[in-house]
């Protein structure tokens, strides 16, 4: 009867695809949904490519997915991946219908699937990884995720036994994952910019994982990244297998060792987050036995996709779109760190606010507090502009956070908003969005772009 | 005046700790003492003001549980004398009797409350909260929790829209004498000045004032009607 299922499951999912690309919609989940709602275990019966490689975790997932089947394909290889589609079960399912033929027959050898941590209990009991990244785990959605023990306790119990995983081992959260699992590390070592304190509100992994004591930091990236000890019972962080040193933002170069051998690479962004995520990528290649130079090849002409950082020109100021996750402390933290980290005056715009929220309840703003907002405290940006359903909440944020009452500028209607920036000639203006107002986020830079061209009049 | 912080290194999530930074802001001179799981808590041989522990990771509860029992008698007597707590999040299940989840698994708790708390790990339960404290004074807040505790008990505030202790009951959190325990989450004092105003009272602040009063008013008054809304959902789905 099962099998009856998946066969109408498969059937009609496959059919579905031609009539959604014939009607413009593509690189929806809808085969995925459609099988699955006809055939529950659809991913059980579904034929695989004999390697599968998954990419979990709360940041960087997509960055390292894509590059890595750029990668891959720079070197030839056939590479299925659900790039254009969703990382929860539905995704999985549509990309996996997608490269089979009509006969059911999987064409694809290698599949690089991204998968939402929390999906995971829904796809890991039919597609089992030969390969497991864990990018990192943080603190992501109260609602959803909860805390990062928490998708780490939900990884440990899905991750098949016989998974190999890659593990960042700056991140003893993703350290904790799976313990009876075969194991890879990679990292960055330390870094001149580093601390030793935690100076952010998020700080998850304070103490010792076996006798709960206190750890020491080493070195620390950013909350709880970075090299500890525990001086208690003499637990330490584990050692890398691959790890970046020497890593040079002005000339954009680092230096990648493992145990066989150093090799140069470029940097392709200037944030850190993306040398962890370079780092991953290769620890993953070399692991496949792609030597450092097909790597190196391939990678300098390779690009990280901008799509939460842009840049531009406009009149005489330089518009910036940059994602911040609505509802995600962390993410909006690290967005927060590396704006205020840059050099020249700043005019901002926050808009990260949970639309659907505002539409049907009220967004829970927790995560506010959770949130450095601490960071945009700084004498050169020259205003923050509150705007949204959530605009006083920002400002009574900012207030607490000690930015004087005089930069902030309250304006709830987004578009209304954007007129309280000065546009000063050298400002970077930065329009801080998230994935809820992304749409909305683009009328917005229009509006802001027509204003800045005005300014410079 | 002085404020114990239990176990901060796990009792930390969901924008808890606001509460007492805030707390500490309003007050201006006061001692914050931040207790370790391996270390005898302050109130055990030292007068404190308040005793504070938020939202905390599961097994952050078990840990909490360890560590607070050998000072169980302690705290059964100053609950007792009217020592001031304020406890937000899950941490309030660790009084209770015990935690039970639905893998099947028991978490024995320090039993100062007649309730029993049930996880379903899978199925977070998330709303927003409208009540009264002392049927007078609007409570605004924000839940976010694997499970629901159930037992009879003083509650803390009662319901006017949202969820209580569980689905079932329209009291909401725990309360004896000065023991205030509540399941909001997050910067509960920084969203409710009122009650923050009455627990700086309490704690013998003759005319209390707070940090931003007026913007937070502001956010307190505009939060209370959207809330009171019935346009406005409870529970996210």
């Amino acid at each position: 009867m099962d099998k009856l299922k998946f066969i109408a499951a498969f059937l009609l999912a496959k059919l579905s695809g031609p009539v959604l690309k014939m009607t413009g919609h593509k690189g929806t989940n809808f085969p995925g949904k459609l099988a699955l709602r006809i055939c529950p275990d659809f991913l059980r019966y579904i034929r695989k490519p004999r390697r599968i490689i998954a990419v979990t975790g709360t940041n960087g997932k997509t960055t390292v997915s894509n590059l890595l089947c750029d990668i891959l394909e720079k070197n030839g290889e056939k590479v299925l991946s659900n790039r254009y589609g969703s990382n929860i079960n539905s995704g999985i399912a549509t990309v996996l219908l997608s490269g089979c033929n009509i006969f059911g027959c999987q064409k694809y050898r290698l599949a690089v699937l991204e998968v939402d941590e929390r999906s995971t209990p829904r796809i890991f009991p039919h597609v089992k990884p030969e390969v497991l990244v864990i990018t990192n785990l943080f603190r992501d959605s109260i609602m959803r995720n909860a805390h990062p023990a928490y998708i780490a306790d939900i990884l440990t119990r899905e991750i098949p036994s016989t998974t190999r995983l890659i593990l960042n081992a700056d991140d003893l959260i993703a350290c904790s994952v799976a313990p009876a699992n075969a194991r890879t590390y990679f990292g960055i070592a330390h870094l001149e910019s580093d601390v030793t304190e935690c100076i952010n509100l998020i700080n998850d992994m304070r103490i010792c994982p076996k006798c709960h004591g206190e750890l020491r930091y080493e070195y620390r990236r950013y909350h709880h990244i970075g090299k500890a000890v525990c001086d208690r019972c003499g637990f330490h962080s584990p050692r890398y297998d691959y790890f970046a040193e020497d890593v040079d933002f002005r000339n954009m170069t680092m230096r990648l060792r493992d145990s066989e051998k150093v090799a140069e690479y470029p940097l392709l962004s200037d944030s850190i987050f993306n040398v962890y995520n370079m780092v991953t990528v290769i620890a993953v290649l070399r692991e496949m036995g792609y030597t450092h130079e097909k790597i190196f090849a391939a990678m300098k002409k390779s690009a990280i996709v901008a799509s939460r950082h842009n840049e531009e020109q406009v009149g005489d100021v330089t518009l910036v779109m940059q994602m911040a996750k609505e509802k995600n402390a962390l993410a909006c933290s690290r967005a927060f760190d590396y704006v205020s980290s840059r050099s020249g005056e700043k005019e901002l715009m926050l808009m990260m606010n949970c639309l659907g929220d505002a539409k049907h309840w009220s967004e829970n703003v927790s995560w506010l507090y959770d949130c450095d907002f601490e960071f945009l405290n700084k004498p050169d940006i020259r205003c923050i502009v509150a705007t949204g359903p959530r605009a006083m909440d920002y400002r009574l944020r900012l207030l607490l956070a000690g930015v004087p009452e005089e930069k902030i500028i309250c304006v709830r209607d987004e578009m209304e908003a954007a007129e309280s920036l000065p546009f000063v000639g050298g400002d970077q203006v930065y329009l801080f969005y998230g994935t809820d107002s992304f749409t909305y986020a683009q009328q917005v830079r229009e509006k802001l772009v027509t204003l800045a061209k005005e300014a410079a009049k | 005046m002085r404020i114990e912080i239990l176990f901060p290194e796990v009792a930390n999530l969901y924008g808890d700790l606001m509460n007492m930074d805030y707390l500490r802001r309003c007050l201006g001179s006061v001692e914050v003492i931040r207790t370790s799981l391996h270390s005898e808590p302050a109130f055990v041989s030292e007068q404190v003001d308040l005793i504070y522990m938020g939202s905390v990771t599961e097994e952050g509860q078990r840990l909490a549980v360890e560590a607070l029992m050998p000072y169980r008698d302690k705290l059964v007597d100053l609950i007792e004398e009217g020592q001031i707590f304020l406890i937000t999040g899950n941490a309030l299940e660790i009084f209770g009797k015990h935690i039970s989840r639905d893998d099947g698994t028991e978490l024995p708790c320090l039993g100062l409350f007649p309730t029993v708390a049930k996880h379903t790990m899978m199925k977070r339960y998330n709303a927003l909260y409208l009540g009264k404290f002392e049927n007078s004074m609007d409570i605004v807040g924000f839940k976010s929790q694997f499970g629901h505790s159930f037992g009879e008990a003083e509650p803390l505030f009662t319901t006017f829209r949202g969820c209580g202790l569980n689905p079932e009951t329209p009291g909401e959190g725990l309360r004896r004498r000065n023991f205030f325990a509540t399941y909001l989450t997050g910067p509960l004092l920084v969203l409710n000045p009122p009650f923050t105003k009455y627990l700086l009272r309490l704690m013998g602040v003759s005319e209390p004032t707070l940090c931003f009063e007026d913007a937070a008013m502001d956010l307190y008054r505009d939060r209370v009607r959207e809330f009171g809304d019935p346009g406005t959902g409870i529970e996210y789905h």
